[in-house]
């Protein structure tokens, strides 16, 4: 979000098939793509940090989010997996590996659906995009900001450091906006009734990273995904919530790193 | 009073019996319906029905009813049933639609073909408002607010279409596609029946409203709020599109009540209106404005106004403050007279909807006596000396005449 302090990390405008991005990037080795979930946006976390320590990170924001403009033609998660696509092939990348926390981990898990052979290893932390039985994700769209920050973070340390303004309009006016791309995108359903089917598709090694209590998302989703990708297992972040790249960004940067390392 | 003004009944048709707002979240959405009683739901439906069938027996010219859903404040999720129930009850008198909440139908052409079902029983006695319902609707029935003013106007047009079109033809549209449009019956008013247009003053609304030549109505807005949005329609109207708009195409939703002296008024009407801000508009503001309800742009023009004018929420303003801004007119007939004379002669306003409104709990011989009282003390000083309402002398109701004008040659199908 534009609200938080300076990111060390300025953001750069690209073109990915003719469409703007807002792209983040740092540090050397094999292409790693991050996909950001549906807040923490336009930011350079310290959580991207410590990935750049052992990758070149990719942060680009997704469409109609941060920097990048919206676009009409962006109904749902499936324009996204091809933009993604688009820039895979305009950077020339035989593989890349995908990390994609929480809305950026239904993206990522979709986009190794349509092209499992591109990618190297995926991680998907706090995802969405399956529905678990009875355990629906808590509604975003019907909290009072305060409670959100409460629900997202078991431990509040950090919140400081993602906590957008709420003196400014033009904060809460792009909150707004950004979430009204979240609502173009999963309003309803909120989950990907297809997606089941097509994780079985998925041929690269895989790491679900939970949290240790999810308020958000139940945690059962990291299992179902963990179920339905052949030989994915599960990690859990111990004392986190939903926020866990935030709540504990080296942890879990750590045991993001040392299974792409396992690859390479 | 010079001016003339016409006056439409309604009644919200709200469910008082509620816990207080300390122990809800708020009074649509989530509050659970195990608080609703069907047996004292089906004695207020009886009672409400009576006092709408009583606006024509009194005169009024029109009766109106709307659609919300899952809440307390008005239970009318289907309006075409309630409009059903007063058509067969009444001969003369139209009855407003106001609206049905067209992104809120999966397929449009159902309204098509119930309104056109009504109008033709009714013998053209049906307007037909169109709203997009509340940003709350879209927390209850899970439509997507970011795709609702789109679905708004598509299914405006599909439904002008098969009310105007010889059947069966294609629509083609990005959320209806359908190959065979040819709704049995059309309606019996030429063209359609009248279209208003109620809003909150958003001005892509009212835009939208001048260009079509559809009465545009204010709901439960401050007196300065109905100017600027009448102004911003008139100025459309003249400078955009060419004509200079009647008062009949201005139309207030401010609920109303009269008694014998200020004094009295006041002491019945008060509690009533305090439900109705307080209790039956406790909303949060996530659930009034869901993401991609209004366009970002739109958000922040709010947002600004709000601090620029100090405006509150429904359920903070005090009773001083829906009297001082007119909000709600209460007063002996005097005094309403004169407040409505400020809307017809400042605003030039030419439609009060919600005259003699029944407000939140408001017992039944309140209601009663109020319409009785403005009907004989309030309406004939807006009407010509011993003129009757416009359905009792033939004169058409708001919208239809310009609806007639602005329609092209009939359209001619091989």
């Amino acid at each position: 979000m534009t609200s938080v302090a300076q990111s060390s990390v300025q953001a750069e405008m690209i073109e990915v098939a003719g469409t703007p991005v807002a792209l983040r990037r740092r540090g050397a080795g094999a292409p790693l793509l991050f996909l950001h979930g549906a807040g923490f946006t336009g930011l350079w976390t310290a959580f991207l940090e410590e990935l750049s320590s052992a990758a070149e990170v990719w942060a680009p924001d997704h469409i109609g989010f941060g920097a990048t403009p919206a676009q009409d033609w962006m109904t749902g998660v499936d324009d996204l997996v091809l933009h993604y696509e688009d820039l895979r092939r305009e950077q020339g990348w035989e593989r890349i590996d995908l990390v994609g926390y929480s809305l950026g981990g239904w993206i990522a898990a979709a986009y190794a659906t349509v092209s499992p052979e591109r990618v190297g290893r995926l991680v998907l932390i706090t995802p969405v995009g399956l529905r678990v039985p009875g355990k629906p994700i808590a509604d975003v769209m019907m909290m009072t900001p305060q409670r959100l920050y409460a629900t997202l973070f078991n431990d509040p340390t950090n919140i400081p450091q993602v906590a957008p303004d709420p003196s400014d309009l033009g904060v809460v006016v792009h909150i707004y906006e950004e979430m009204t791309t979240v609502a173009r995108l999963l309003w309803n359903p909120r989950h990907d009734p297809k997606l089941p089917r097509r994780l079985r598709r998925i041929t690269s090694p895989a790491l679900i990273v939970g949290a240790e209590d999810d308020r958000l998302v139940p945690n059962e989703m990291c299992d179902l995904y963990a179920s339905l990708i052949g030989g994915a297992r599960v990690e859990r972040v111990p004392g986190t919530g939903h926020a866990l790249i935030i709540e504990q960004p080296e942890r879990t940067a750590r045991l993001v790193l040392d299974f792409l390392g396992e690859g390479r | 009073m010079s001016n003339r003004l016409q006056f439409w009944h309604f009644g919200l048709m709200p469910y008082p019996h509620i816990p207080p707002t300390s122990e809800i979240e708020s009074t649509w959405v989530t509050l659970s319906n195990r608080h609703y009683d069907p047996e004292i739901g089906h004695r207020l439906y009886r009672r409400y029905l009576d006092e709408s069938v009583l606006a024509e027996k009194l005169g009024y010219d029109g009766t109106c009813v709307n659609e919300h859903h899952q809440n307390a404040y008005g239970t009318m999720p289907d309006p075409n049933v309630m409009a059903s129930q007063i058509v067969a009850r009444t001969e003369q008198i139209y009855v407003g639609i106001i609206g049905n909440a067209l992104p809120l139908h999966q397929n449009p052409l159902r309204v098509a073909e119930a309104v056109a079902m009504l109008d033709v029983i009714s013998g053209g006695r049906i307007i037909s408002g169109f709203v997009r319902g509340t940003g709350m609707e879209y927390h209850s029935l899970r439509y997507n607010p970011a795709e609702s003013r789109d679905r708004f106007w598509e299914a405006h047009d599909l439904i002008l279409e098969a009310w105007t079109k010889d059947g069966p033809f294609a629509f083609e549209g990005r959320f209806y596609d359908l190959p065979y449009v040819n709704p049995w019956p059309k309606p019996y008013q030429r063209p359609h029946p009248p279209i208003w247009l109620p809003g909150m003053g958003s001005l892509e609304t009212i835009d939208e409203a001048a260009k079509r030549r559809y009465p545009f109505m204010m709901v439960f807005s401050p007196l300065w709020f109905t100017k600027m949005a009448y102004d911003m329609y008139r100025h459309a109207a003249e400078e955009k599109y060419g004509y200079t708009p009647s008062p009949t195409q201005l139309a207030f939703c401010v609920a109303t009540y009269v008694a014998e002296t200020d004094e009295k008024a006041h002491a019945e009407a008060r509690e009533h209106i305090m439900w109705l801000f307080q209790r039956g508009l406790w909303v949060p503001p996530y659930q009034w404005f869901p993401p991609g309800y209004v366009s970002g742009r739109s958000f922040r023009g709010m947002l600004e106004a709000k601090v620029k004018h100090n405006i509150k929420d429904h359920w903070e303003l005090t009773y001083d403050d829906l009297v001082n801004d007119h909000y709600v007119i209460v007063g002996s007939p005097q005094t309403v007279a004169e407040k409505l004379a400020r809307f017809t002669d400042e605003l030039g306003a030419g439609v009060h909807v919600g005259a003699s409104m029944q407000v939140g709990d408001m017992p039944h011989w309140k209601v009663v006596k109020n319409m009785t009282l403005f009907a004989e003390e309030v309406m004939p000083l807006f009407r010509e000396k011993g003129a009757g309402p416009i359905w009792s002398r033939g004169e058409l109701p708001p919208g239809a005449a310009e609806l007639v004008r602005a329609m092209p040659e009939p359209a001619t199908v091989g």
